[in-house]
């Protein structure tokens, strides 16, 4: 609803400002005018520079603030310690020489370039401990390796942090929307495109997916819930991979079930006549998921795991679906009923390539307002878990975490200031981008 | 009218149910065992004779049965044939969990049963050993290793622990009676007979393995006995006055059980929090909804204007103001004397020197100093969300022929205003109260947290870093219920406002 009041906002607030340019020559395809008038809009614009700045940022995270140095002549040999740390990373081993070093900083180079801010995220400077001010003195050797945002109680470099969290920032944006984007699309595609009434099947297929429904369980997370309790202890990328093969495993079987399912249509001549009202179930769904506070729902399931900012960003995804699917849902119920959809149908395609071929990459435009914001309330959730603690490693640094630091010690405002603005400023990006695709993508201003 | 409000009120229940389910689930995934937080680690007596033993099981499967958590947990189970159906009645979660790894290894109950058995039979033989500094150092190898075996499923692990428990039995202590006579004494020759059955049941586990069993599903029927209904509808006959502490009310009657951590009914904790929330929280809308439908009305009528531009400008940037760094900014810049602005108090909702006896108005005055940071965070993003709408709509109503119509009639400007255009804009701001209630309840975690605020947020926050699920669940679900009944009057104030909205069929 209010999503489609702020189109009503948008449409008359601009339509006042942009005269109609009829140009011959102009491209008229939908996307072309789309791009002309995001493009008008220079908040938007000016965001979407910014969204890019900020990957670059997080991308090249570990090369502009490092404690190691990008590259090093140690003991007659050049090394490039923080590209071999990738390596590494990956499973391979550290140079003879170098495993040795267990200070970076104080080891005897015949050169060293390092990185344009020296420390590492969790890098402990002694000298500073204890709230080192970016504007007092600092005891460093020279303004190189000077902390630009002070530094925390125990000595760590804040804009290192900063740089670290931007990396975290941007992935939560990336991990939690694309599952968010997966789960929404696929629910608001099914309820707008099949609504109550045109999904139909037989009794039996019915049946069978419930008989299959515990074997598809049992042997997919059951019995395997010891060697997933395992992975989860490990690391979270097999954790990842346990719970997808079980997804594999649990869907075959759905599957089987159906095929039999199949079969038995065939041999008893049954009609597909029941009902399923997928529209009810999925608009039921998401009630239910607006009704619980989603904050303390994530924080229940995250306190029961192991610290993981990853499974904190999975778990954002999997709760905020909602806007993604009502607007799917709404763009589905425009698009079921044109022509070129029928037309689809008309040839005797099923239906599962008339949606996913034909009717979801139409309805994909107004998904993405829904996406822009959804990454401004997903960075602000996982900031703020990782202020109050929840679900952070020790090592990793988050703005949150950051923020949450200034509550320690009050005289330290750099604490207060810098995460919070890049919280505040990034979260304002994404909210630009929003509206002005929302404007952009508003078929009332093609002209 | 009434028979929709009812409809909407019967689509509640559904969505507490899946609600109520799926706390439930948390709670059962969730790890550490609660009768012992309870019991603040009491493991009975430790090394101490049989009769503490005995208490100390017994103070356990008591508190087992007080919090509800001797029954199996949902009415069916889902397991492989190898699992038994009574595995609940192992009350120490601990054990109950390494049985449930032992048989998923071997899958044969019908050994691991006598072999569990015979554990706690050799552990009872000990206490009737002789207890001296000769037989001690064994002693606590043997107790040691019971512990492990209770606690341990791996082969490896298993074996090492018997063995270094074999060794132990089979300690030869000389004694010496007087200067002359030293007579070669075995403390444990009693209990041998004890351990080899434990041995032998556990190599009778390994020797007749039924892995296969482990493959196969059943799914168990177990009734209502179980922990979820129990909770839920629990187990006292309706209008009964019984007060044996086994038999609950049920959450639908308003029996929420108590702390997990101290003990307290949860109905006690909901009851002081409850009220702060909600009193925050009204106070927010009011002031949010008072000044920003006004501030958005004039706004659009100086429509481009300088003013219009700026205060747009700063609404937008409010807008985006993440409500913890704001929080956290109030909390480092205004309230203590670091920069000089020490102006409010720091947390909570009263001063700690506040005396019983203060009047009214010194109590009003120091909650007041109190609230008017937190509240000021809480009302700004919803003050500055409406005002936005409301230009919006207000700007889209005055574009309407029939305002036009209006104004070529000759109509003041006010009366225009606000009799024509006003209520038809306010619509779509009404519907925000909906999408406005379950973010603030969210909020309120924040802020509560944050001034350190005694409300539902705070005590919710606090149920899950402890794991205290009676809490957690009563929160939820208030919450939930709290969030249905905001969505549920904006739709009713949606068709007052808007007379052509109507939930009634028209033929």
């Amino acid at each position: 609803m209010s999503a489609n009041n702020k189109n009503i906002e948008k449409s008359t607030e601009t339509a006042a400002q942009v005269e109609p340019v009829h140009k011959a020559a102009e491209d008229q395809s939908y996307s072309a005018i789309v791009k002309r008038q995001f493009r008008k809009n220079k908040p938007a614009v000016w965001s979407l520079r910014f969204i890019i700045l900020i990957v670059i940022i997080g991308l090249s995270a570990d090369f502009l603030a490092n404690e190691k140095p990008l590259m090093c002549k140690y003991e007659g040999s050049t090394y490039f310690p923080v590209f071999r740390e990738y390596i590494v990373d990956l499973g391979g081993s550290w140079p003879k020489e170098l495993s040795s070093i267990v200070d970076w900083k104080t080891a005897e180079y015949d050169y060293a370039i390092w990185a344009p801010i020296p420390y590492g995220q969790s890098e402990t400077d002694f000298a500073n401990a204890n709230y080192a001010s970016p504007l007092d003195d600092q005891n460093v050797k020279s303004r190189r390796w000077w902390h630009w945002l002070g530094t925390d109680e125990i000595g760590r470099d804040v804009m290192s942090g900063m740089i670290h969290g931007t990396r975290i920032a941007m992935m939560v944006g990336v991990v939690s929307m694309s599952i968010a984007s997966i789960i929404g699309i696929f629910m608001g595609a099914m309820a707008g495109y099949f609504g109550d009434e045109k999904l139909k099947t037989s009794w039996v297929n019915i049946l069978l997916f419930f008989v299959s429904l515990p074997f598809a369980f049992f042997y997919g997370f059951q019995i395997r819930s010891y060697s997933i309790g395992e992975a989860f202890a490990n690391s979270l990328f097999s954790a990842l991979f346990q719970i997808f093969v079980g997804i594999i495993i649990f869907t075959v079987f759905i599957f089987v079930g159906q095929l039999i399912a199949k079969g038995l249509n065939k041999a008893l001549k049954l009609k597909a006549n029941t009902n399923v009202p997928i529209d009810i179930i999925v608009s039921r769904s998401i009630e239910i998921l607006i009704s619980v506070p989603r904050l303390l729902l994530i924080m229940s399931i995250v306190a029961i795991a192991k610290p993981s900012i990853m499974l904190v960003m999975v778990i954002i995804g999997a709760t905020s679906w909602t806007g993604i699917a009502r607007f799917t849902r709404g763009e589905l119920l425009r698009v079921r009923n044109l022509e070129y959809i029928e037309a689809a149908q008309s040839l005797g395609y099923s239906e599962w390539r008339t949606i996913f071929r034909h009717a979801i990459p139409n309805s994909l435009a107004p998904v993405l307002i829904a996406i822009a914001f959804g990454v401004a309330g997903a960075i602000l959730t996982e900031s703020f878990l990782s202020f109050l603690g929840i679900g952070v490693e020790a090592e990793v640094a988050t703005w949150g975490k950051l923020l949450s630091l200034a509550r320690k010690n009050f005289s330290a405002w750099w604490l207060a200031l810098a995460p919070g603005f890049a919280i505040f400023i990034t979260v304002t990006i994404y909210n630009l981008m929003g509206e002005g695709l929302t404007d952009a993508l508003d078929p009332r201003l093609k002209q | 009218m009434f028979k929709y409000i009812l409809t909407r009120i019967l689509y509640f229940i559904p969505t507490l149910l899946i609600i109520t389910l799926l706390t439930f689930l948390l709670s059962q995934a969730a790890p550490g065992d609660p009768v012992e937080t309870r019991l603040q680690g009491g493991q009975g007596a430790q090394g101490g004779g049989m009769s503490e033993k005995q208490a100390g099981e017994q103070a356990y499967i008591d508190m087992s049965k007080k919090l509800g958590l001797d029954l199996p947990p949902f009415y069916f189970s889902l397991g492989s044939i190898a699992e038994p159906k009574d595995l609940y009645k192992i009350f120490r979660k601990k054990e109950r969990e390494n049985l449930a790894r032992l048989i998923n290894e071997y899958g044969n109950w019908d050994r691991i049963e006598p072999y569990y058995e015979s554990i706690k039979a050799f552990e009872v033989s000990l206490y009737d050993i002789e207890r001296d500094t000769n037989s001690y150092s064994d002693l606590k190898i043997l107790k040691e290793g019971i512990n492990n075996l209770l606690n341990t499923y791996e082969e490896g692990k298993v074996s090492n622990t018997l063995s270094n428990m074999e060794q132990a039995m089979n300690t030869v202590s000389k004694l010496r009676i007087d200067s002359n006579t030293i007579i070669e004494k075995n403390y444990f020759e009693s209990s041998i007979p004890a351990f080899t059955a434990m041995r032998d049941n556990y190599l009778a586990i390994k020797a007749n393995p039924s892995v296969w069993k482990t493959n196969i599903p059943s799914i168990k029927w177990i009734g209502t006995g179980n922990q979820y209904h129990v909770w839920l509808f629990g187990n006292k006959p309706w209008f009964s006055k019984s007060k044996d502490p086994s038999l609950k009310g049920g959450f639908i009657r308003g029996d929420f059980g108590e702390s997990y951590l101290d003990g307290r009914p949860v109905s006690s904790i909901i009851k002081d929090a409850l009220p702060i929330t909600m009193s925050l929280n009204i106070i927010s809308v009011l002031i949010a909804y008072s000044l920003s439908v006004w501030l958005g009305v004039f706004l659009s009528k100086r429509k481009d204007s300088k003013l219009d531009r700026v205060v747009s400008i700063v609404l937008f940037i409010l807008y985006s103001l993440p409500v913890f760094w704001v929080a956290t900014i109030f909390i480092v810049y205004l309230t203590t004397n670091e920069y000089g602005m020490d102006w409010f108090p720091t947390y909570g909702l009263f001063s700690n020197d506040l005396s019983d006896d203060a009047t009214f108005w010194e109590v009003a005055k120091d909650g007041g100093a109190h609230v008017i940071l937190p509240i000021l965070a809480m009302t700004y993003g919803s003050f500055t969300y409406i005002t936005r709408q409301m230009r919006g709509s207000m700007l889209a109503v005055l574009k309407q022929d029939y305002i036009r119509t209006a104004v070529a009639k000759g109509l003041p400007d006010n009366k225009v205003t606000w009799k024509h255009a006003f209520r038809n804009s306010l619509i779509p701001v009404i519907t925000m109260f909906a999408s406005l209630f379950p973010v603030m309840i969210s909020g309120s975690v924040v802020i509560e947290v944050i001034f350190s605020i005694p409300g539902m947020g705070r005590v919710g926050y606090e149920a899950v870093l402890a794991r205290n699920y009676p809490v957690l669940f009563t929160v939820l679900i208030f919450s939930a219920v709290l969030t249905m009944i905001g969505i549920l009057i904006a739709d009713i104030l949606y068709s007052v406002a808007d007379p052509r909205i109507s939930f009634t069929k028209k033929k």
